[in-house]
């Protein structure tokens, strides 16, 4: 193989990967374009104008998400961390890990049907709380999974260390522990905030059709098969993600499955 | 161990304790209350309607039209949920069940079968309709608008619309529509690849006018659901299906789920018919550009179904005043003129024009004409009633048992 | 001061992670045996009967299965063929960001996006008509909501390639496998043998986990084959929402008879998974 076509491949393959991201861009600034045109017949940037108008409210959307999938990352991401400490050094710490795979491959939507009586029980249906505490019941779990794993004993030593030196508890975290599990902290934020940037099945349930996160508008907007604004919040759910990995790749990228 | 499952089965009672202790909700009877109390008690209530939300021209309506209103003139915030049928009866089975005594939803767009269900597991509140000024207006002497799939509607669900049942070609691929069954049977199976049937609402409004036909007329299908009479005719029209489908789009082995999907394909030209519950929606449909201007509709020798459409209560709506106000919003002349401008929505209004006054009078008679659907008085003649709604409910599975997974 | 400590977040654990699921599928038994719901009717064995008597519920587990199995080998499949013979390439320069974009797709845009590709109106086709390959929009072959679930198992392979890429890429350098490479040339062993007798068999022992956990991923997904598939048989979870939401009230505790039964084949195959084998997580790999 020569240089030229092997080049000529790794472009190839660079553009089929970005093609998917291309094209979806390209269809949320069309507004005509259909059998058996090949490009849109006109380029319009109407669609992103009606971002904040009324009838399009995606940028709502938009903010809600955000502020769920943040919320959701933030707890799961702490929690895990402490919880995984102390669960690290049970007897049962094999059980745990194997009862932490549990909810997170179920499929969302069918554990949300199983739940759904009790959400209804609490209150926790058709609002936000709801929502962030059914997709914690999703991502707590893998967070546990992540950060047992994680705790090792050369991370405790460092912890008794700092107490025998006369350290509290508190600096020993704010100091030493935090600090030193920065990254593995930030991998399972963004891993646990994409899980819930991505989520529809178990949002549609818990959330009656009432939260309307991006991924619902999505599947609305396919379902009144209005493609061009299915294709704009589409864009709008890539955007995050695809800036986090800008931002470092090796965080979003989930350990285990 | 023990004690880990004994400290969370205890959390999970004080959290249950917590919970039913914030449950108590005080129930006012509204029905005592005068209009304008209602209409006060109303003001900033923010409540929630779930409606199906598959056609842009009624999404539009909503969010840019209603939503605004209510705001403006009734400080009431109405937000929409998706959602139709059974997710509707779902939703709130699931919150009886539960013991909650406020729903999550407050109001619902509904007719036949799923007024019949919510009826079945008592979720609707009512009577109301007679509280609304505006229910006067209505053309209660039309059997259409009355009965909802053959039950009284008892002041239980408020009419918001009337439709009749159309289906869409395009005269420029197809010169001469089937008008019958025989019709459409030699039709399919000269044009295969092109007919398909939505598993969804209309598809089996439909099948339900297929089924009249094969009964030989209305008469024969009025009153009560009769298991007898059902299982006859519907065997026969699962045999005519069965016999045509490998001549229908995808050779009948799936059919679309929804109606978007079936207009889409029917813009693209992939299909040569769809269909639609709204008499006027080719002209919508045209003006959005979604449809070819050659598109036109027509409706069977045999008949189709007419029926309307409603907004009901949830009887554990904690916003029930303000449910009643948005109700007699959208039956006001003004929101009914604007939703049957066919470039609005088209649907036909479920008041008695002959009732308005002579101002709104003229402004119904002046609603810019429909330029390719047919004119309503040349389909009320074939206009079928609503069958009870069990009928709609077993076509439903047995399309599915009989016809998709044989 | 400790035990307290992990007590509680034991607790925790337990609240969370596993009462729900536990809650969850008694709840589902139990509707499925008519003890729970409004149509509450006492003990009755006739949902499962009505299920496990009709083909429905076993064509729905199969075509699950077939989905899956299909799109996961050939994701690995490709993703392997890349690792091993390219597996340089995508250490540096453009492509080693690159192969990272594709996972921000989530499920349900790539499903729109296999719709807008593949569907009879879709890109392709509106090239093969300009290009006349084919004379009518109908002459376009069924690619999405098709008898063979070839649009859900592109969408599913979409997602897959690039995740298996870059699993295998990290376990490629954390096992060393270009050192082995060369060692085993060196050892005078061709390309053929070094593949299948030093990188295969590392990878796939490293990746089998990975492989079921994915494996129960494609099987459950929703969105996909809600939006891909056909009417009939449809995939578990799409299958038992529709009898959850639709039509017939009496199908409900149906649809938690197919929820017990996919729970229970879950929960069955993780255990099988997690039976042997010592679970490690190696936090730099």
């Amino acid at each position: 193989m020569t240089l030229i076509t092997k080049k000529l491949i790794k472009s190839l393959g660079i553009f089929l990967i970005l093609f998917p991201f291309l094209f979806l861009l390209g269809l949320s600034f069309s507004t005509n374009w259909r059998f058996p045109s090949i490009l849109p017949l006109e380029i319009t940037p109407d669609n992103w104008l009606g971002l904040f108008s009324f009838s399009g409210n995606l940028f709502e959307s938009f903010i809600l998400s955000i502020v769920i999938s943040v919320s959701v990352g933030l707890l799961s991401t702490f929690t895990g961390f402490l919880a995984g400490k102390y669960i690290s050094e049970t007897i049962i710490r094999e059980k745990i890990i194997f009862l932490s795979y549990l909810p997170y491959t179920l499929s969302p939507v069918l554990y949300a049907a199983s739940i759904y009586y009790y959400f209804v029980y609490f209150n926790l249906t058709g609002n936000i709380i709801g929502v962030i505490v059914g997709q914690i019941l999703i991502t707590f779990p893998f967070s546990i999974n992540l950060f047992t794993g994680y705790w090792n004993s050369s991370i405790k030593n460092l912890e008794n260390l700092v107490l025998t030196l006369g350290g509290t508890k508190l600096q020993s975290y704010l100091k030493v522990l935090i600090p030193i599990s920065k990254r593995m902290l930030l991998i399972v934020f963004f891993q646990t905030f994409i899980i819930s940037w991505f989520e529809y099945g178990l949002t549609t349930i818990i959330g009656v059709g009432k939260i309307q996160t991006l991924t619902i508008r999505v599947y609305q907007f396919i379902n009144e098969a209005n493609y061009y604004y299915a294709a704009l919040s589409s864009c709008l759910l890539i955007i995050p993600p695809a800036f986090l990995l800008w931002f470092n790749k090796k965080y979003v990228f989930r350990k285990i499955i | 161990m023990k004690k880990i499952i004994s400290i969370s089965l205890i959390s999970l009672l004080s959290l249950i304790i917590f919970a039913s202790c914030n449950k108590k909700v005080k129930e006012e009877n509204i029905s005592n209350l005068t209009w304008e109390k209602i209409v006060e008690k109303a003001k900033g209530s923010e409540l929630t309607l779930m409606m199906w939300s598959g056609d842009p021209f009624i999404n539009a309506y909503m969010n840019n039209y209603v939503i605004p209103e209510v705001k403006n003139k009734f400080g009431i915030i109405l937000n929409i949920s998706e959602g139709q049928g059974s997710k509707i009866v779902q939703i709130l089975m699931a919150e009886k069940e539960a013991g909650k005594n406020k729903s999550e939803l407050d109001m619902m767009w509904i007719n036949g079968e799923t007024f019949y269900q919510l009826r079945q597991i008592d979720a609707l509140f009512g009577p109301f309709l007679e509280k609304l000024p505006n229910s006067e207006l209505i053309d209660f002497n039309n059997p259409f608008i009355k009965y909802d799939f053959q039950q009284p509607i008892d002041g239980m669900e408020c009419p918001w619309g009337n439709v009749q049942l159309a289906i869409i070609y395009d005269s420029l691929k197809v010169t001469d529509p089937p008008e019958t069954m025989e019709e459409l049977e030699s039709f399919v199976k000269n044009n295969s690849g092109v007919f398909t049937i939505p598993t969804e609402f209309t598809g089996m409004t439909l099948l339900k006018s297929m089924l009249i036909a094969i009964a030989g007329g209305q008469e024969e299908l009025n009153g009560d659901f009769d298991e007898t009479k059902y299982n006859k005719y519907s065997a026969k029209l699962w045999e005519y299906i069965n016999r045509i489908k490998p001549y229908f789009w995808k050779e009948g082995k799936t059919f679309p789920p929804t109606l978007a999907q079936t207009h889409q394909m029917f813009a693209s030209g992939e299909l040569y018919f769809t269909f639609s519950n709204n008499d006027s929606e080719v002209d919508n449909k045209v003006l959005l550009g979604l449809f070819p201007n050659t598109s036109r509709s027509y409706v069977l020798k045999t008949g189709t179904i007419q029926n309307s459409h409603y907004m009901g209560i949830v009887k554990n709506s904690s916003n029930k005043a303000a449910a009643m106000v948005v109700c007699n919003f959208l039956i006001s002349p003004e929101a009914q003129l604007k939703k049957m401008n066919p470039e609005v929505w088209g649907d036909g209004t479920i008041l008695d024009v002959n009732k308005l006054s002579d101002d709104y009078q003229n402004k119904f008679k002046n609603i810019p004409q429909r330029k390719y659907s047919l004119k309503r008085d040349s389909i009320q003649s074939k206009a079928l009633m609503e069958l009870a709604p069990e009928y709609m409910i077993r076509l439903y599975s047995d399309f599915r048992k009989y016809v998709i997974e044989k | 001061m400790k035990n307290k400590s992990q007590s509680f977040w034991l607790s925790l654990f337990f609240a969370v992670s596993v009462l729900p699921v536990v809650a969850g599928f008694v709840y589902a038994l139990l509707y499925s045996f008519g003890l729970a719901g409004v149509y509450e009717i006492g003990f009755t064995l006739k949902n499962w009967a009505a299920i496990l008597s009709s083909p429905e519920i076993i064509n729905s587990f199969l075509f699950s299965f077939y989905i899956a199995v299909v799109s996961i080998s050939i994701a690995l499949f490709v993703a392997l063929w890349f690792v091993i013979n390219y597996g340089a390439h995508f250490d540096k320069g453009i492509l080693s960001y690159v192969i990272y974009f594709p996972l921000s797709i989530p499920a349900i845009v790539a499903a729109f996006f296999i719709i807008q590709l593949l569907s009879k109106s879709g890109l392709i086709s509106r090239i093969f008509f300009n290009l006349n390959l084919i004379d009518n929009i109908n002459s376009f072959p069924d690619l999405v909501n098709d008898n063979l679930g070839i649009g859900i198992i592109l969408a599913h392979t979409l997602l897959a390639i690039p995740f298996f890429i870059i699993f295998l890429l990290g376990l490629y350098h954390s096992q060393n496998l270009e050192n082995l490479k060369q060692l085993s040339f060196t050892l005078g062993a061709d390309k053929k043998q070094t593949t299948k007798r030093v990188l295969l068999p590392i990878l796939l022992n490293k990746v089998y986990p990975t492989i079921i956990l994915y494996f129960i991923f494609v099987l459950s997904s929703y969105e996909i084959p809600l939006l891909l598939g056909q009417q009939y048989p449809q995939m578990v979870s799409v299958f038992a929402v529709r009898k959850l939401q639709r039509f017939d009230l009496a199908d409900i505790p149906q649809a938690y008879v197919i929820i017990s039964v996919y729970v229970l084949i879950v929960i069955v195959s993780l255990f099988i998974l997690f039976r042997k084998r010592k679970l490690e997580y190696d936090f730099d790999n």
